[in-house]
């Protein structure tokens, strides 16, 4: 008995650990690995920069649930923060980042526009785009 | 490639034209009323422009006009004054993280307050006097920035100024300036903690001199807001023996009782130097904003030094 709630722990501490979502680049991207404090900043606008490389960042557009994931786990930041942070943005002059209506706009956008940086779920990985860092 | 926006416009934060333009603005309504005073003013009309061209390149164009509309109601008069000031135009390129160049009239780089100074983004009517009697609030002149190489939460700037102001008709204090050189820094820490510095000095040429030291602090926890800056500088005149001292602090706190309402107080304190001019001034305020790009504000403020204490109130929006 205590063999079996031994591996159902296990189970399901694996199932809770495994990321759900992968920030990606294109696969012919010079960038291997971000750290989640350094995508935060690129999605803010605060830096613009990553390896000698100019980022531009895409999200999803609307509130589905990987812009949600995203913004919770890697902006650490609820809606009406971002609504906060960028109007103050605004009076900087600088805009949110561009924006896709679907996931597999935003992986076409992730190909085809050099420098691209946005996230998608796991399961929608491929040898297309590289994956930098998981949530 | 389809391409989809999140909307061109979102109130507060501007109506995106194309990729190298968005336009927008604000304004803000004030009303004041003292034992001796009682006015309203709409106290900013602006117009904002800004865009990014090339890879790493962009502008901002700020015309703003100050004061545009003023009613006395103990002379029943008013005022207008519509023709906009340049309060910003400059061009930033990026070269990495860490070196950016911005050039043209722009936001001076100290402390806090000063670079969110529009009404609807702070949480009183009014400024602190530390931040309207101390420093020119803008520069016109070249500001280098980034990120350092050495520490990945601290910034810098380094500005200089060798020239009058683009457009003197929008400066603060009465600091008609032509020279102006300083640096800025800095440091996130965890826990919601920055801190950071200045240190500067600005002249008129033949007429005065000042030298500045400034620092602040700030966290933002949950809830709550607590923001302190300081400055002190030494002014020197012509024929004048010894520098005049000046200090000036405010340290404020903010508790967000609910998403859209706060509770605000603010300690400030004023010296120029002379044992008879020191101030403080006590402020306790209230803001409301039913959604965040507007902002509906009340306050009332003591002064030790002067009959000044008097309410305030304002609106305003960002658009």
């Amino acid at each position: 008995m205590k063999c079996w709630l031994l591996i159902l722990l296990i189970l399901f501490s694996q199932s809770t650990l495994s990321a759900d979502f992968a920030v990606i680049v294109s696969a012919t991207s010079g960038i291997d690995v971000l750290s989640s404090e350094r995508i935060r900043d690129i999605f803010l606008k605060k830096r613009r920069f990553a390896q000698g490389k100019r980022l531009v960042p895409v999200n999803l557009l609307g509130s589905k649930p990987p812009r949600l994931a995203f913004e919770r786990r890697i902006l650490e930041m609820d809606r009406l923060n971002l609504q906060q942070y960028w109007t103050a943005s605004h009076f900087k002059g600088v805009t949110p980042p561009a924006t896709q209506a679907s996931l597999a706009s935003v992986k076409l956008f992730i190909e085809k526009v050099d420098g691209a940086i946005g996230y998608l779920p796991i399961e929608m990985v491929d040898d297309r785009v590289k994956v930098i860092y998981e949530f | 490639m389809v391409w989809a926006a999140e909307g061109n416009y979102q109130l507060g934060q501007g109506f995106k034209l194309a990729d190298w333009l968005t336009v927008g603005g604000y304004i803000s309504t004030e009303y004041k009323k003292s034992d001796d005073h009682e006015e309203f003013v709409v106290d900013d009309l602006a117009f904002l422009a800004y865009g990014e061209f090339g890879d790493s390149s962009s502008f901002m164009l700020e015309l703003e006009s100050v004061d545009a509309f003023e009613f006395d109601f103990d002379r029943h008069e008013s005022r207008t004054n519509l023709p906009p000031a340049i309060e910003r135009l400059y061009f930033d390129h990026g070269f990495s993280d860490h070196i950016s160049v911005r050039v043209g009239k722009q936001i001076t780089p100290i402390g806090y307050w000063n670079l969110q100074p529009i009404n609807v983004l702070r949480e009183t009517t009014s400024n602190p006097r530390y931040s309207r009697e101390m420093f020119p609030k803008f520069l016109t002149g070249v500001d280098i920035y980034g990120y350092t190489t050495f520490d990945d939460n601290l910034t810098y700037h380094i500005y200089m100024q060798s020239t009058g102001d683009l457009d003197d008709a929008y400066i603060n204090i009465n600091i008609d300036i032509d020279k102006h050189y300083g640096f800025s820094a800095n440091k996130q820490f965890s826990g919601g903690w920055e801190a950071g510095g200045s240190l500067g000095r600005f002249e008129k040429d033949g007429d005065f001199s000042t030298r500045y030291l400034q620092l602040n602090a700030r966290r933002v926890t949950g809830a709550y807001t607590f923001v302190i800056e300081a400055i002190s500088s030494l002014k020197k005149g012509p024929g004048q023996l010894a520098d005049r001292r000046s200090n000036a602090a405010y340290i404020q706190g903010e508790y967000r009782y609910k998403p859209r309402h706060s509770i605000i107080s603010r300690l400030e304190y004023r010296d120029d130097g002379n044992s008879t001019n020191r101030e403080r001034i006590a402020i306790l305020g209230y803001s409301f904003r039913p959604v965040y790009p507007v902002s509906l504000k009340l306050e009332y403020q003591w002064h030790t030094l002067s009959d000044d204490n008097q309410l305030q109130a304002s609106f305003s929006v960002l658009f």
